[in-house]
C-alpha cells in the first residue's frame, strides 16, 4: 500500500468536490486512495469477496451521486463514506436473507491491539479518521466482551438474540452489556478523551 | 405513546437504532417516529457521529481491478465519445457496414459513369451515403477541377419539417468539418475545396440537426444518419 500512508482528510473533500462537479479523474483518485479501506469494511461485514466488491461498487456509485450533498461540517469524509459503503453491505447481507457466517473475531487483530491499548499500536498506520480514532480510544475502555458484542450487532447487523446466541451468553446479559456500552462511549466521546 | 417525554428511552432507542440492534416491528415503529420528530432525528444524528467511524475499523484489503471498471461503465465515466466518432466505436456493425459499402460502392459507380450528369463533369471523387442498415440514401460526386459537389439524394429522406440535414467531412484526426445544410430533395451542388475535403478526409456523414445546421461549433449536435466513405476515382 505506497500510497495509503497518508489519507489526508481536506485532500478527500476535495476530491468529493470535484466528483460533485463531476470530475471523473478527481473521483478516480478519491476511489484509489479509499478503496482499499472500504473494501475492508465491507469484506468484514460480508465476509465473502464477491460480495464485498457488489456492496463496494453499489457504494462508490452512490458516492458519485451523493458528493454533491456531502456535507463536510456534519462528518469526516472517510465516515460519510465508510456509512455509505456499510449501507450497502447491510443491505446485501439482509437481502441474501443467510445470516453470514460469522467466523474469526469481530475486529482484525490488529485493530484489537490498538483497541486494547491504542498507545502501543501506530493507530495512524490503520489509515482511520480522527473521529474514528477517538471512538478506538473510547473503545479501548470498554471490557473486552462488551466491546466484542458491540463489534458483533455493528458488523453482522445482529440483534440482542443474535448476538446472545453468537456469544453463548443469555439475551438480558447482551441487553445489559450494549446500553452501559453505549452510555459509557458517549461519556467518553463527550469528554473528548484522548489517547 | 409518550416517547418525547421520555428522553433517556429517546436516546437509549436512537443509539440501538444507529448500532443496528433495534429491530424488526419497533424499528418500523421508531422509523415512523422519525418521520415527524426532528428532535428524535438529531439524536440519531449524533449517535450516527459516535458510532459511524467504527466501519473504520478493518483492515486495508485491495479489490480487484474489475470493481472500478464496472463503476466506471454504471456511471459512464468513460471519456464519451462525440456521437460523429462513430468509426471509433470499434463497432463490428459498423466496420460490417463500412466493408458492404465498399461493394455498393463498386456497383454505383457503374451507373455514376454512365449518367448524363457525370459525363459532362470529371468526378474525380465518389461516396454513396448509407443508413444504418445499408440502404444507400445519398449519392456524392466530387469535380476537383471545378471545384463543385454534387449531392443527390438517391430516396426522398423524409426530415420533419423543423429539421433538416448536414453534410460533414469526417478527417482521420480533429473536428469533422461542416460542407453544408442539404435543401430537401433533388440535386444540391456545393462548394469542393481542398481545405473543406482533403487528403485527410476518408468519410463523410449527413447528421440530422435543427433548421440552419448544427448547434455545436465542433461538430454534429444530433444523431449521424447516413455516412461513406469518399473514395478518389481514376
Amino acid at each position: 500500500m505506497p500510497d495509503s500512508h497518508s489519507i489526508d482528510p481536506e485532500q478527500l473533500r476535495g476530491w468529493l468536490h470535484a466528483a460533485a462537479r463531476h470530475d471523473a479523474a478527481a473521483f478516480r483518485r478519491l476511489y484509489d486512495a479509499t478503496s482499499p479501506k472500504l473494501f475492508g469494511c465491507a469484506l468484514r461485514i460480508l465476509g465473502k469477496r464477491e460480495l464485498a466488491e457488489e456492496a463496494l461498487q453499489d457504494g462508490f456509485v452512490a458516492i458519485w451521486h451523493g458528493a454533491a450533498s456531502y456535507q463536510a461540517q456534519l462528518a469526516a469524509p472517510m465516515t460519510w463514506m465508510t456509512t455509505i459503503v456499510r449501507n450497502k453491505a447491510l443491505d446485501l447481507l439482509r437481502r441474501g436473507g443467510a445470516n453470514a457466517e460469522i467466523d474469526g473475531p469481530v475486529f482484525d487483530a490488529e485493530i484489537m491491539n490498538a483497541l486494547h491499548d491504542p498507545r502501543a499500536t501506530p493507530i495512524d498506520a490503520l489509515l482511520i479518521s480522527r473521529d474514528a480514532k477517538a471512538l478506538a480510544y473510547c473503545m479501548s475502555t470498554l471490557e473486552g466482551l462488551h466491546r466484542q458484542v458491540v463489534g458483533l450487532a455493528f458488523f453482522h447487523d445482529l440483534s440482542h438474540s443474535e448476538v446472545a446466541q453468537q456469544m453463548a451468553i443469555p439475551i438480558g446479559t447482551v441487553k445489559t452489556w450494549i446500553r452501559r456500552s453505549l452510555e459509557r462511549l458517549k461519556s467518553c466521546l463527550a469528554k473528548g478523551e484522548r489517547p | 405513546m409518550k416517547l418525547r417525554d421520555n428522553p433517556a428511552l429517546c436516546d437509549k432507542l436512537a443509539a440501538e437504532y444507529v448500532l443496528g440492534t433495534l429491530k424488526g416491528g419497533a424499528r418500523r415503529r421508531f422509523d415512523g417516529y422519525l418521520r415527524d420528530d426532528a428532535a428524535l432525528r438529531s439524536l440519531v444524528d449524533e449517535w450516527q457521529r459516535r458510532l459511524a467511524p467504527m466501519a473504520e475499523f478493518s483492515s486495508v484489503q485491495q479489490p480487484r481491478a474489475r470493481v472500478w471498471r464496472a463503476i466506471e461503465r454504471r456511471l459512464g465515466l468513460r471519456a464519451p465519445r462525440a456521437a460523429w466518432q462513430f468509426w471509433r466505436s470499434e463497432s463490428l456493425v459498423f466496420w460490417r457496414t463500412f466493408s458492404a459499402l465498399s461493394l455498393a460502392l463498386a456497383l454505383l459507380l457503374a451507373g455514376v459513369f454512365n449518367s448524363p450528369l457525370v459525363e459532362r463533369a470529371r468526378v474525380d471523387y465518389v461516396a454513396a451515403l448509407q443508413d444504418d442498415k445499408a440502404r444507400t440514401a445519398l449519392l456524392l460526386t466530387g469535380d476537383s477541377g471545378r471545384g463543385v459537389l454534387t449531392v443527390r439524394l438517391v430516396d426522398n429522406a423524409p426530415v420533419a419539417p423543423d429539421k433538416a440535414l448536414q453534410l460533414w467531412a469526417v478527417p482521420r484526426q480533429g473536428n469533422p468539418r461542416s460542407l453544408g445544410v442539404l435543401s430537401r430533395q433533388g440535386v444540391i451542388e456545393l462548394g469542393f475545396t481542398r481545405a473543406a475535403i482533403g487528403d485527410d478526409v476518408a468519410l463523410l456523414a449527413v447528421s440530422l440537426e435543427p433548421l440552419g445546421g448544427s448547434t455545436n461549433p465542433d461538430g454534429p449536435s444530433g444523431p449521424i444518419l447516413y455516412k461513406g466513405n469518399w473514395v478518389r476515382v481514376l
